[in-house]
């Protein structure tokens, strides 16, 4: 049949272009990936990624040449169920759990896929920001029920590998650690994370299927009416996370009372490997919209060391800016909120947004080469006496009218 | 018998009777209601009954619901498909003259194809004939809107119309209208109403009950009679359709015109090679995307090089209000039948001109001048497509093609010129037409706009005076001649936008950066309104690009755009190191140019328009920066092929937030902020206190709040504000609406179900739908929602095979149906498959079946299953008769839920039904659970107790091992297991049974072996046949064919031949239980141990008595005196039963009298007692009160 694919070069927006080539059937090969490099082909984290996509498809090919510059995969059928995986350090779980958001409403069997490695590092959205963020915007396509979520949980296994791999450590410590897990698995709700070079976190992600997603109209954002975020801190003083907080505060009570910011400290086995802290916040609006912004220490031996004081301020800023981008869904979403109007019915959908991120405009690309959709993009100018931030966008599509063709009609 | 008078009525003038009826008269007619008048009659019975009735109403109410869908249908719909089916001879052609006489007065002689005419004021109809061909009939039925089902009256039903019924079943069920015809061969007319009474019920069983079946009675000079076909014209022109699945989810178009476009060179030289071609047609379904994968079915799967919408050749009649259409709106459009006029192409214009269609040419008079015009130029195709905006001043201004392209790129120039800043002074692509272009630019604007006068007039003496010359001349041509009203109306809007574009343009120059460095406060101000002027501008002037039509020159000239907008940029680097007076300006220009890029000014452009060149210039600078990288900002936002992976929007490092200013500028996006007019609170409070009367706690919070609102807002602003009455005055209406709606919203919704909420959604999705693009123009608007359905467009097709073109007959249906993401692959399907009831045979498990699913036509071999109990799916060699099965297949993904049917050949036309099943398809999962059962047999060569050697079911001991612990059994049902291999012979077994095995047991072992299905997608190729011989496709045989056309013969195994059953008779010892056992066993079980009598000795048996003459006398004798004495005996006997029985029945007589009256006398009694009872109740109840 006549289903020639499409062709690319290079590594970059790697996820973007397998994960649409899954969703849409079409084989895709990328070249060049950094075939001018010292180290040419896929990193390991690539491949990583591709094993995961392997892992939720049934009857997928994966080509990948001698040197690993040149992929090409025919996407199969979207499989779902349980899955385990352990990701790669150089990137954090945010990096798989970002195109498994994407693929998760479309698969056979509601997915429950468990990823251990890191789970906030710089690079990436974190874990909990893609939790408080992601998760309510699918919502509002109509992607919820009883089984979706995201849970940052303690894992036995991981721990289980460290002891196994260490075999200097004595037996006394090791049933001290099992005795801690033991205590943990009574109680799921302590958090498990891991830090960026070590890692050692695990979450899952749980996802309900859907056969067609509703279009949506997400113009008016409304006020924000409250903050929240999370100051958390593993494997240094208990007194980062208080110091964050206070910090962060000074900044955004200017603008409202209503800010409430957990400290979160973890101890022993819960701390993951490596040290370091962090800050989450998340500004909730008045018609359900949330914006947020995180901030990470440096991973230990790389770069300078930032205090908690700036990290809190900095963090508090970010999340200035993010309301003055503004729109519906936050930057670090657009691409998910983009890509679910794409697949929605055909109908108008309508969403506003900030400004459009590099990476959100190379996926604008992407899904016109893959649905032959266009967005009608129009820029919404703040009025002269608006206090409302800088300029948003208002993105207009009509769905290709997908329909999930993996769930079984039975 | 005389006749009795009765007694006549005698009519009351007075009494209450009579009161009552005069009452009755007067005012008993004003209550009709049956339940007001008679409400006792009416009154609940029992409120069971009454509470199941009310379960009854409403399952029916809620029965009747429909699933609630979005209405999708255009503005203007397509034409209405209308098929006329039927078997050959029996008027199909006729009819479809019939109506296309009746609504357009015209005469068709040849139905050929599609033929689409104007009906009514907002319907437009596509007939099309269906012939005898069962690909003719499955195609046409995924594409009818309406079928008109011809049926001879005379001959009956024939197999063909209860086919097309069964296949419109599967394919999504569209109206059907059944036909009578011949209705004149009856002479007798009782006959004639008994057949069409017979025929009508057959049909109603069918379709549905009530289902509209029309009488064509005869015919006058071989036309059906007028009034007849008029009420069939009528009935089509007001029918309704329910939207199908199918169609509403995909696009089709069912070609009406086909045209080779291979360049001629290429058939001269190789006649086979593909061909590009171009089909026509009304799109019709849903959106079609450009470039997308269709299926013509008969023909394959391709790719859409390209799709353009045309002018509408067979367009509805304007908007005027008059009841019917008058003769030049009845218009009538068959290019395959050689109707048509004027048939438009994207670069030509095909005119034929046949006698009796003159009032359709006047009617596109216009346009053909333009087109005469454009064939007076020879150039080349390509500069044809970039003269159709041109061309229309060559007619009068009469210039050269030199100056023709010079002119073109003139004009093209303004274009970009619009698009970007006044900056934008050297340009590399038009070299030495640099300065002119922007000096038209300046001059087309001072048409416009007064205020830009000083600058023209110093840049006039640059003015290329043959370039001046040529505007004028285009301007007048603009003004003197007609052109069409849409080019007209495109420089229209482009003169608009030079009005827009003047103060921006102004803004962005270096004029504002002079400014800015006097007043830096009002700067950022000016600049969001020249980018706000910019961009509006860009969008607008993109889609002027558009509208020429021509892809290759927008893309070229987007090129060119972007090239510009790097060049500019460098040189304004370059000024800016020159000029010193800019050099201050350095930090703010480059934020604000960072600030473009994160806004995007257009970003549209940004996004879509720039991709290519953004990556070419990206390769240029590295080739160059092996030595010198220059690191630019913008340079970032662009595409880096190995960049980091990472969704991450870094923050805009220009944005201050520890300024006050830029805290303030988002302060209004909290609740804490300011609100706007309708939404604040404080408002809200305060009307509403008016409005209820006011409440003391209302009026304080909101003049405290209102105070507060002073402190924040400008003072100024509000002043106006009070002033206006206008204000006051929509301020006044906005609260009356308000009121309302909320009055609404608390009575109207009262019942609302949950039904009617869904219902009032899609309502409003639909109308958000067609809103959203209405204001655009098409050329834009087929960009954002593709080509909507009800338009006329042409798709090329660059590698058709050339027998679709050499092998072409119109009277195939040509379709070509849209295939949605992922249909294009081919997988795995699992369906739900049954036999049809009407098929002779059952079906064989890898026999070839020829499948109609979706839009394709093709051949598979499918494998039947069912599903045990356990969830296994097991093979089945046959379809079963009467059930659903399951069915895998490899072939074309199809959304789940899709119907298909199944034939075994589509070739000729057979006696028999040919639709041999039908079926839904269920799951698209690649990994195939499909297993047969098999058996594997071996038999004990050595028996111990429980254990014993089995041999012969496996060779090796490597098989053996893999088969440990599994469960084997005996035929006789002894179950057991496998143990172990043992080394000799190989292949043996230890094997435990739960019970002893005989030698002549056989063990077998039941598994489950998975079978693979075999890969054969083999679509129907059914158009490319030559003509004549298209229903005679004939794709892979089965074996039974193969066999039988072969001649081979199946030589079966001598073992399976069925043979006489001899059975040798066992023999079975005699039980033999041992002594001990005997012993312990009970009686009842214990073995008898009866000797057999033996023989009597003589001696011992007695002698038999034989009597004397006299002995047997006396005998004789007493035998009958005693038989006497028997009879007498019994006689008596039965005297005395009759009187005993008499006196029994005396005696009950008695019995029952004496009852009688004891029960009276009882009776009696109590009452006599009850009496007393009851008077001393009541002397004691009279006496109670007596005593107070």
């Amino acid at each position: 049949m006549a289903s020639h694919g499409l062709t690319y070069e290079g590594c970059n927006f790697l996820r973007q272009r397998l994960v649409l080539s899954a969703l849409s059937g079409k084989r895709v090969k990328i070249k060049n990936i950094r075939s001018k490099d010292d180290e040419p082909g896929l990193r390991d984290f690539e491949a990583n990624f591709i094993r995961l996509l392997d892992k939720l498809t049934n009857g997928s090919t994966i080509e990948i040449n001698q040197t690993g510059t040149v992929l090409v995969y025919q996407p199969g059928l979207l499989y779902g169920g349980t899955v385990e995986h352990d990701c790669n350090p150089q990137r954090s779980i945010g990096y798989y759990l970002e195109a498994l958001l994407m693929l998760g409403p479309f698969m056979k069997s509601p997915l429950k896929a468990t990823l251990r490695g890191v789970t906030n590092d710089l690079t990436d959205p974190t874990v909990d920001l893609l939790k408080s963020t992601a998760l309510p915007v699918m919502k509002k396509f109509g992607i919820d029920g009883e089984g979706f979520d995201i849970k940052v949980r303690t894992s036995w296994y991981s721990v289980f590998v460290e002891m196994q791999s260490n075999p200097g450590m004595d037996k006394v410590a090791m049933h001290v650690i099992l005795y801690l897990n033991l205590s943990l698995v009574l109680h799921p709700q302590v958090v498990k994370r891991g830090m960026a070079p070590g890692g050692g976190g695990e979450v899952v992600f749980t996802c309900p299927v859907r056969k067609t997603v509703r279009p949506v109209q997400l113009t008016d954002p409304g006020k924000i009416k409250r903050i929240r975020g999370v100051a958390y801190s593993v494997r240094v003083s208990p007194q980062m996370g208080n110091r964050i907080v206070e910090s962060a505060r000074g900044i955004l009570n200017q603008f409202l009372p209503d800010i409430y910011i957990y400290t979160d400290h973890m101890k022993g086995a819960n701390s993951g490997k490596s040290p370091g802290f962090g800050l989450t916040l998340v500004a909730e609006t008045l018609n359900g919209y949330f914006l947020s912004a995180e901030m990470l220490s440096t991973p230990q031996g790389q770069g300078d060391p930032i205090l908690p004081e700036d990290l809190g301020r900095n963090c508090a800023k970010l999340l200035l800016e993010e309301i003055y981008r503004g729109g519906c869904v936050d930057s670090s979403n657009q691409s998910l909120a983009l890509l679910l109007m794409t697949l929605g019915q055909q109908d108008v959908s309508k969403v506003l947004l900030g400004p459009l991120s590099p990476y959100t405009i190379e996926f604008l690309r992407h899904i016109r080469d893959f649905f032959q959709i266009m967005f009608k993009i129009e820029v919404q100018k703040p009025l002269e006496d608006e206090r409302k931030g800088g300029d948003k966008v208002l993105m207009t599509c009509v769905g290709v009218g997908y329909s999930n063709i993996s769930k079984t009609l039975k | 018998m005389p006749f009795k008078k009765q007694k006549q009525h005698q009519q009351k003038h007075s009494g209450p009777k009579a009161e009552k009826k005069k009452l009755k008269k007067q005012n008993g007619s004003t209550e009709e209601d049956e339940r007001k008048r008679n409400p006792k009659a009416f009154a609940v019975q029992s409120a069971v009954r009454m509470a199941k009735t009310f379960h009854r109403a409403q399952d029916i109410k809620t029965k009747k619901h429909h699933v609630p869908v979005v209405d999708r249908t255009p503005l203007e719909p397509p034409p209405i498909v209308i098929v006329v089916v039927g078997p050959p001879k029996v008027g199909k052609s006729t009819l479809i003259r019939c109506l296309i006489k009746n609504f357009t007065r015209q005469k068709l002689t040849d139905i050929c194809g599609p033929v689409t005419i104007v009906s009514g004021k907002k319907r437009r109809l596509t007939f099309m004939e269906c012939n005898n061909d069962i690909n003719s009939m499955i195609d046409l039925a995924k594409v009818a809107d309406l079928v008109l089902m011809l049926i001879d009256a005379s001959f009956g039903f024939e197999m063909e119309t209860f086919e097309f019924l069964n296949i419109c079943q599967v394919h999504g069920f569209p109206r059907i209208m059944g036909v009578l015809t011949h209705l004149d061969a009856f002479k007798n007319n009782k006959t004639l109403r008994k057949t069409k009474k017979n025929l009508k019920h057959r049909f109603w069983t069918e379709v549905y009950q009530g289902a509209k079946l029309f009488y064509l009675s005869g015919m006058v000079y071989g036309e059906y009679q007028n009034q007849e076909v008029k009420n069939l014209g009528r009935f089509i022109s007001v029918m309704k359709f329910r939207p199908l699945v199918w169609q509403t989810s995909h696009p089709y178009i069912l070609a009406d015109r086909i045209e080779d476009l291979t360049d001629p060179e290429r058939l001269r030289t190789d006649p086979k090679c593909d061909r590009t071609v171009s089909l026509y047609g009304y799109l019709r379904g849903t959106h079609l995307k450009n470039k997308g994968q269709v299926h013509i079915p008969g023909v394959g799967d391709f790719q859409m090089s390209d799709v353009n919408f045309l002018p509408d050749p067979c367009p509805l009649p304007g908007t005027q209000k008059k009841r019917a259409l008058n003769e030049k709106e009845r218009l009538l459009y068959a290019p395959m039948a050689g109707v048509g006029g004027v048939v438009y192409d994207k670069d030509a214009v095909y005119i034929d001109l046949p006698a009796n269609h003159v009032k359709q040419l006047q009617e596109v008079r216009p346009t053909t001048e333009l087109v005469q015009s454009l064939i007076e130029t020879h150039v080349t195709l390509d500069a044809k497509m970039a003269a159709s905006k041109v061309s229309l001043f060559s007619g009068s201004a009469g210039l050269d093609p030199t100056d023709i392209s010079e002119v073109q790129e003139g004009l093209r120039e303004i274009h970009v010129w619009d698009a970007h800043t006044q900056t934008q002074r050297r340009k590399v692509v038009f070299t030495g037409l640099e300065e002119e272009e922007d000096d038209v630019s300046g001059s087309s604007s001072d048409e416009d706009d007064d205020g830009s006068d000083q600058e023209n007039q110093e840049e006039e003496d640059d003015l290329s005076t043959f370039l001046k010359e040529v505007r004028d001349k285009s301007e007048k041509a603009t003004k003197g001649s007609t052109p069409p009203v849409k080019k007209r109306k495109l420089e229209e809007m482009q003169g608009e936008e030079e009005v827009i574009a003047e103060a921006p343009a102004f803004a962005d120059s270096e004029d504002e950066l002079e400014r800015g460095e006097a007043d830096s406060e009002g700067e950022g101000e000016a600049e969001r309104a020249g980018d706000s002027g910019h961009c509006s501008k860009e969008s607008e002037e993109d889609s002027d690009d558009e509208e020429d039509g021509d892809e290759d020159d927008e893309s070229m000239e987007e090129e060119i755009g972007a090239d510009d907008s790097d060049e500019e940029e460098e040189q304004g680097k370059y000024h800016s190191g020159t000029f010193k007076w800019k050099e201050g300006l350095q930090q703010k220009a480059s934020a604000a140019f960072l600030r473009h890029q994160e806004a995007a000014p257009n970003l549209r452009k940004l996004v879509y328009g720039s991709v290519v060149e953004a990556e070419d210039s990206e390769e240029e600078e590295e080739e160059l920066g092996g030595l010198f990288r220059v690191n630019r900002p913008q340079k970032s936002k662009k595409v880096q092929a190995d960049a980091l992976d990472c969704s991450h929007f870094n923050p805009d490092i220009s944005h201050n937030w520890e300024l006050e200013e830029m805290l303030n500028s988002i302060r209004d996006c909290f609740v804490t902020g300011q609100w706007e007019e309708g939404q604040d609170a404080a408002t809200l409070l305060k009307e509403d206190g008016k409005s209820s009367g006011g409440g003391a706690f209302c009026s304080l919070y909101s003049e405290l709040k209102s105070e507060s609102d002073e402190d924040e807002t400008d003072d100024e602003d509000q002043q106006v504000k009070m002033d206006d009455e206008e204000v006051q005055k929509n301020k006044r209406l906005e609260k009356k609406r308000r009121l309302k709606e909320r009055f609404d919203t608390e009575y109207d919704d009262g019942d609302a179900t949950y039904f009617d909420d869904l219902k009032e959604e899609m309502q409003k999705q639909a109308e958000l739908n067609r809103a959203e693009f209405e204001d655009m123009d098409d050329e834009s608007r087929v960009q954002y929602e593709g080509f909507r359905p009800g338009m006329y467009v042409r798709l090329e097709i660059s590698s058709l095979p050339c027998e679709f073109v050499t092998n072409f007959d119109p009277h195939y249906p040509v379709i070509i149906g849209g295939l949605g993401t992922s249909e294009g692959n081919v997988g795995y399907l699992q369906m739900r498959l049954k036999k049809h009831r009407w098929y002779e045979r059952i079906l064989k498990t890898r026999d070839p079946l020829i499948l109609s699913l979706g839009w394709r036509r093709f051949q598979t071999i499918p494998l039947y299953h069912i599903e045990d109990h356990n969830g296994r799916h097991r093979l089945l060699k046959y379809t079963p008769q009467h059930m659903h099965c399951g069915a895998s297949i490899w072939g074309p993904i199809t959304p789940q839920g899709t119907g298909f049917l199944a034939v075994q050949s589509v070739s000729g036309v057979k006696a028999n039904f040919r639709i041999a099943a039908t079926g839904v398809v269920l799951d698209l999962d690649k990994s195939v659970t499909i297993v047969k059962k098999l058996k594997l047999i071996g038999y004990p060569y050595k028996i111990f107790q429980n254990t014993c050697f089995i041999k012969g079911m496996f060779n090796t001991v490597l098989e053996v091992a893999k088969f440990e612990g599994a469960s084997i059994r005996t035929v006789s049902g002894v179950r057991g297991q496998i143990k172990k291999a043992l080394s000799t012979p190989p292949g043996a077994f230890r094997a435990t049974f739960e019970d002893r095995l005989l030698m002549s047991d056989i063990v077998f072992l039941r598994s489950w072996y998975p079978v693979s299905i075999p890969q054969l997608y083999n679509p129907v190729t059914s158009l490319l046949l030559p003509v004549g011989q298209k229903d005679s496709w004939s794709g892979m045989r089965t074996v039974g064919q193969l066999k039988h056309d072969l001649g081979v013969r199946n030589k079966p195994s001598i073992d399976s031949l069925y043979k006489p059953i001899t059975r040798a008779p066992r023999h079975f010892n005699p039980l033999h239980i041992p002594k001990e056992l005997q012993k312990a066993l009970p009686f009842k079980s214990k073995p008898k141990l009866l000797q057999p009598k033996g023989k009597v000795p003589r001696d011992l048996k007695r002698a038999s008595v034989i009597r004397e003459p006299h002995e047997r006398k006396v005998a004789e004798l007493l035998r009958a005196l005693s038989t006497v004495h028997h009879y007498k005996k019994k006689v008596a006997q039965r005297a005395h039963h009759a009187k005993h029985k008499e006196f029994l029945q005396q005696k009950e007589k008695d019995e029952e009298a004496k009852m009688k009256r004891m029960k009276d006398a009882r009776k009696k009694l109590y009452r006599i007692m009850g009496q007393k009872d009851q008077k001393k109740q009541r002397s004691s109840l009279k006496g109670t009160p007596q005593d107070d």
